[in-house]
């Protein structure tokens, strides 16, 4: 099988220099960018490779010139010196990277780590849309695949149609999102979400596929994604479905708000108040956002051991001079004060309707939910999204460890508050119980439930060394997620404040324009591949361009992330059933 | 080494030597250069009025110039030598009118025209008798496009003779009639046939590669003005046939023909030259023309009036035969270079007889082109043209070295022996 290298692109050089991972090319002094991509092919022992070359740093070269100063100082000082065809004579010198090579092995295109060299003097191509986008598509496949659309294989400054997607079983794995302001990450999540959507839409339309489904409790700090932050948003989306694909896909809510009334008419259709009672908390979720001294953790695990759920409700009632636990003054008060935010919050209730059992069944059912977090504090946006994991995490943790469904009863008592566990009881046997709900029907493994993701916004302010110290549900979830599908999904501008444990965990990463050297720096240094001496090419970033990195890929890739517009207006049609199409054809 | 090198007594040795080559050489060239000075100042030397850099030429021409290179060492099995050439043509135009001066044509162009570019040729020969000559001449009638010995050897004879040899009857009844046998096919016009050795043989094809590329280029559809040639124009001839030793002799002379039948001016230039003196009329154009001045100097020889120079009477392959060489210089930071015309042209062309002030002023209008298309900033000074031409022909350490990497590899490919090609010296580490 030979390749047909005018499918490559245009031959743009040769190679000229080179080790393993940094080569030099020669070639003509055309427009070429940081960032951009060659493929250099090589035959060698009837093997057919085609390396990929990064471009990392470009320099002007004057054939036939070693000494560019003295051709300089000629030019000065001899008025009638000329430059006979210097755009001709005109090489760029290209420093780059050399990303791995792709090899086709019966019929199979693998991809490799570079561990070997091009020839030298191999053609270097450089890949032109329109007529490169199919072989790279090919010969990328193994790079390439999965279930949730990202963007576009960025080629400098154009793209390719070649999509870049992630597997849905590696987002179990925690993603990471790392971006500064006006980079691009609103944006992202929201072409992240469209994603989720027609991933789950794919599983819907063709259930005999057993396709994957996703869920995700998306943080939304900035209440953009339902509106969006141009034209569409996620509440376009929802609305060109046609009934049946909407009630499959959202239920009847999609959007959580600390105040519905408040909400846009349209989008309260599909809203919820975000309402969680005191009881559903736990003294856990709390260590996890704030830190307790010894005596004050003492303290509260005493109460809770007596109190249980209604712990909180005993310590903010307790009167502090009949001390009937035994405590200081001091750190009751302490922790009174530290429970002030929960008993002023308008979304942590003593009593009412909590949303949480709606939340844990939106969860199992792969579906998309958009928080808007915008009108509440940091540390309620903490808790709420502590309280959120710990609960979907204790209830597949239970699953995990059970071999059917009266098993998981009781480990799910154990773990859950009592009243909260009895809300949803019936439901997660529905959700777990394999061929009935009978207490020995057999359980299903989480791995083939709906991946979960939570998404962590602001995640420096939680996801730090400090905090993490202590007990986190974060911590627990990155190191132990993928057992039970549940995934990190860290949105931060910044890497160098993350914690490790948090960081060594994560195996994909989307690495956004960066704010300064150190972020450059630690995100380098955080990436799933080796993407040393990207340096340059991160300082020259534009918006929505990115570097997709992941443990289980050699290539780190370039990727274009679309306009959230772009991708709605192409694919609107898509959420319209059969019929409700047929409609549109006989209006026409 | 080093040590012997750096003591004083070797110091001492070149001393000595050095006084020895000031007294016996200097001083009589010295007084030599003296019987001369007057004339060279007065009569020989000239200043190049340059164009100015924005002129539109009426009519813009293009220049076309070869160069080659290689090696007479790309691999060594045994006694057999593997010799590798590079020979390239480059053409550029004047292309004032469209402000875009000296642009060279596409190598597409060129390669259309005139086959790959820079065209690679191999040679080998063994050291059994006769075996270097045998091969030399197969290569040589190989590479020059003029088949028929006839067509090849008698514009020699004709420009020597004055006209009076333009066909083999004509040999009858001259000092050539004995010789005529030896005159019927390349391999009998290889007279050093006793002193083959690589350098040489090496030498030989190269020169006639570079000549082959330029008849190429007189015959295309080019139709260059200048056709320049790396070198000097020199013809080494035999002292006793009284024709050139080697067939490049007779094929330099043939190409002169053609380029004067096709209106072409044919010249060489060397940077490296050999003319004794040179700094010396460098030095006394300077003083006569001012420091940055561009000029000229004619070197006659002795049927010119006046005669040659005194400098090279002892010096007898200066001025070549049929060649008018001239010194220049175009650049106040380079030596002079020399450049070389056909004679029989420039007797045609440039000189007048009787009227030394109509000579001057052909030779004014010549140099003015030459120091018109000398003036690329990387190479100031130097034809552009041939400059380029030797970019691309050159063959760097590094170009050998793959070279003789791909040599090894093809062997290994062809299941040839694996024999070692690196230097014998390399086996024992030396
Ligand atoms: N992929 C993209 N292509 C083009 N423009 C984009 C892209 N992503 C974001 N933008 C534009 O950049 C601006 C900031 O984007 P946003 O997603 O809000 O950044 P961030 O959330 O990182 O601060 C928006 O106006 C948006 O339209
Ligand atoms: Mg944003």
């Amino acid at each position: 099988m030979r390749i047909d290298k005018d499918t490559l692109g245009e031959l743009y050089g040769r190679v000229g220099v080179g080790n393993q991972t940094m080569l030099g090319i020669m070639g003509n002094n055309r427009d070429v960018s940081v960032g951009e991509i060659f493929m250099i092919y090589s035959q060698r022992d009837g093997h057919e490779r085609v390396f990929f070359f990064r471009v990392l740093g470009l320099e002007n070269y004057l054939r036939q010139v070693d000494d560019m100063a003295r051709v300089a100082g000629t030019l000065m000082v001899e008025g009638d010196a000329y430059l006979s065809g210097i755009e001709r004579n005109m090489l760029l010198s290209v420093d780059g990277k050399m990303l791995g090579y792709a090899e086709k092995i019966k019929d199979e295109w693998k991809f490799r780590s570079p561990r070997r060299l091009p020839d030298h003097l191999a053609h270097v191509y450089r890949p032109i849309a329109g007529t490169s986008d199919e072989v790279v598509q090919e010969m990328l496949g193994s790079q390439t695949d999965g279930e949730v659309y990202v963007g576009d294989l960025q080629i400098g400054e154009g793209t390719l149609d070649v999509p870049i997607m992630m597997p849905s079983k590696y987002l179990a794995m925690h993603v990471g999102i790392f971006g500064s302001t006006g980079a691009g990450k609103s944006n992202l999540m929201m072409v992240l979400i469209k994603s989720l959507i027609d991933t789950n839409l794919e599983a819907v339309t063709n259930p005999q596929e057993d396709l994957p489904k996703i869920s995700a409790f998306c943080i939304d700090p900035h209440d953009e994604f339902a509106k969006g932050v141009d034209n569409y948003g996620i509440q376009n989306i929802i609305e060109s479905m046609d009934q049946n694909t909407r009630s499959s896909l959202i239920g009847d809510f999609y959007y959580l708000t600390t105040h519905l009334s408040a909400t846009q008419k349209e989008i309260r259709r599909y809203g919820r108040d975000i309402r969680i009672l005191w009881n559903e908390i736990q003294p856990r979720d709390l260590y996890s956002i704030m830190e307790f001294s010894s005596e004050m953790y003492a303290f509260i695990e005493q109460v809770y051991s007596i109190h249980h759920e209604n712990w909180i409700d005993t310590i903010i009632t307790m009167n502090e001079e009949e001390d009937d636990i035994g405590t200081t003054k001091g750190t009751l008060r302490a922790v009174k004060r530290r429970l002030k935010f929960v008993e002023r919050s308008p979304i942590f209730i003593k009593s009412g309707q909590s949303v949480l059992g709606d939340i844990y069944r939106a969860m199992e059912s792969g579906r998309v939910l958009v928080v808007n977090t915008s009108l509440m504090s940091d540390m309620e946006q903490f808790l709420l999204t502590t309280i959120v994991t710990r609960t979907l995490s204790d209830l597949r943790r239970a699953l995990k460890s059970s071999g059917n469904l009266s098993d998981f009863e009781r480990q799910a008592q154990s773990r859950l508050p009592n009243s909260f566990f009895s809300s949803i009881k019936k439901s997660a046997r529905s959700f777990y119980g394999v061929g009935g709900v009978a207490d020995d029907s057999p359980v299903r493994d989480p791995r083939y439930l709906p991946v979960i993701q939570i998404t962590v916004e602001e995640a420096p302010s939680i996801l730090n060394p400090r905090l993490m110290r202590g007990q986190s549900v974060f911590k627990d979830i990155s190191r132990q997620g993928r057992k039970f599908n549940i995934g990190l999904l860290v949105v931060s501008q910044q890497v160098s404040v993350l914690d490790n444990v948090i960081l060594s965990q994560m195996n994909t990463e989307i690495n956004l324009r960066l704010g300064n050297e150190r972020e450059i720096k630690a995100c380098i240094e955080n990436a799933s591949v080796n993407i040393t001496g990207f340096e340059n090419e991160f300082r020259v970033m534009s918006r929505g361009e990115a570097l997709l990195t992941a443990s289980y890929r050699e290539l780190p890739l370039p990727v274009k992330i679309p306009l959230f517009d772009d991708v709605f207006e192409r694919d609107m049609d898509r959420y319209k059933g059969k019929s409700s199409k047929k409609k549109v054809k006989h209006e026409l | 080494m080093l040590e012997k090198i750096l003591t004083d007594q070797f110091r001492k040795k070149l001393k000595l030597l050095f006084t020895d080559i000031q007294n016996q050489q200097d001083r009589r060239d010295e007084e030599e250069f003296a019987k001369d000075e007057q004339r060279i100042k007065t009569q020989l030397l000239s200043t190049v009025d340059p164009y100015p850099p924005d002129v539109l030429l009426d009519e813009d021409f293009l220049v076309a110039a070869i160069d080659g290179s290689g090696t007479d060492n790309l691999m060594l099995l045994d006694d057999v030598r593997v010799h590798l050439f590079s020979t390239a043509s480059i053409l550029v135009n004047t292309n004032t009118q469209a402000e875009q001066v000296f642009e060279p044509i596409r190598t597409e162009l060129i390669e259309e025209e005139l086959g790959e570019q820079p065209h690679l040729e191999t040679h080998w020969h063994s050291g059994v008798r006769y075996d270097a000559s045998k091969k030399l001449a197969e290569t040589l009638a190989e590479v020059y496009p003029v088949k028929d010995i006839a067509n090849l050897v008698l514009p020699f004879f004709k420009d020597h003779s004055g006209g009076s040899i333009s066909a083999y009857s004509d040999f009858t009844g001259t000092e050539y009639e004995r010789r005529v046998p030896s005159l019927k096919d390349i391999s009998s016009l290889i007279s050093r046939e006793r002193i083959l050795t690589n350098p040489i043989v090496h030498e030989e094809i190269r020169k006639v590669s570079e000549y082959a590329a330029a008849h190429n280029i007189l015959t295309s559809k080019f139709m260059p003005k200048y056709v320049m040639l790396d070198g000097a124009m020199s013809v080494f001839m035999h002292h006793v046939f009284k024709y050139p030793s080697m067939p490049s002799g007779f094929m330099l002379r043939e190409l002169a023909s053609l380029a004067r039948k096709e209106n072409v001016i044919l010249c060489a230039v060397s940077k490296n030259h050999t003319i004794p003196f040179a700094h010396k009329i460098a030095k006394m154009a300077r003083d006569v023309f001012g420091e940055g001045a561009k000029w000229f100097c004619h070197l006659p020889c002795s049927s010119d009036p006046g005669g040659g120079l005194h400098i090279y009477e002892d010096r007898t392959y200066i001025p070549p035969r049929l060649a008018v060489p001239y010194l220049f210089s175009f650049s106040r930071d380079n030596r002079p270079s020399r450049i070389d015309f056909d004679r029989i042209w420039w007797l045609e062309t440039i000189f007048v007889k009787d009227d030394p002030v109509a000579t001057r002023n052909n030779e004014k209008a010549l140099f003015r082109e030459l120091e018109f298309m000398s003036r690329d900033a990387r190479w100031y000074g130097y034809p552009v043209a041939l400059a380029l031409a030797h970019e691309q022909c050159k063959l760097s350490y590094e170009d050998l070295r793959l070279a003789r990497e791909i040599c090894r590899d093809v062997r290994i490919e062809m299941k040839l022996d694996s024999v070692k090609t690196e230097p014998y010296r390399a086996d024992y580490n030396l």
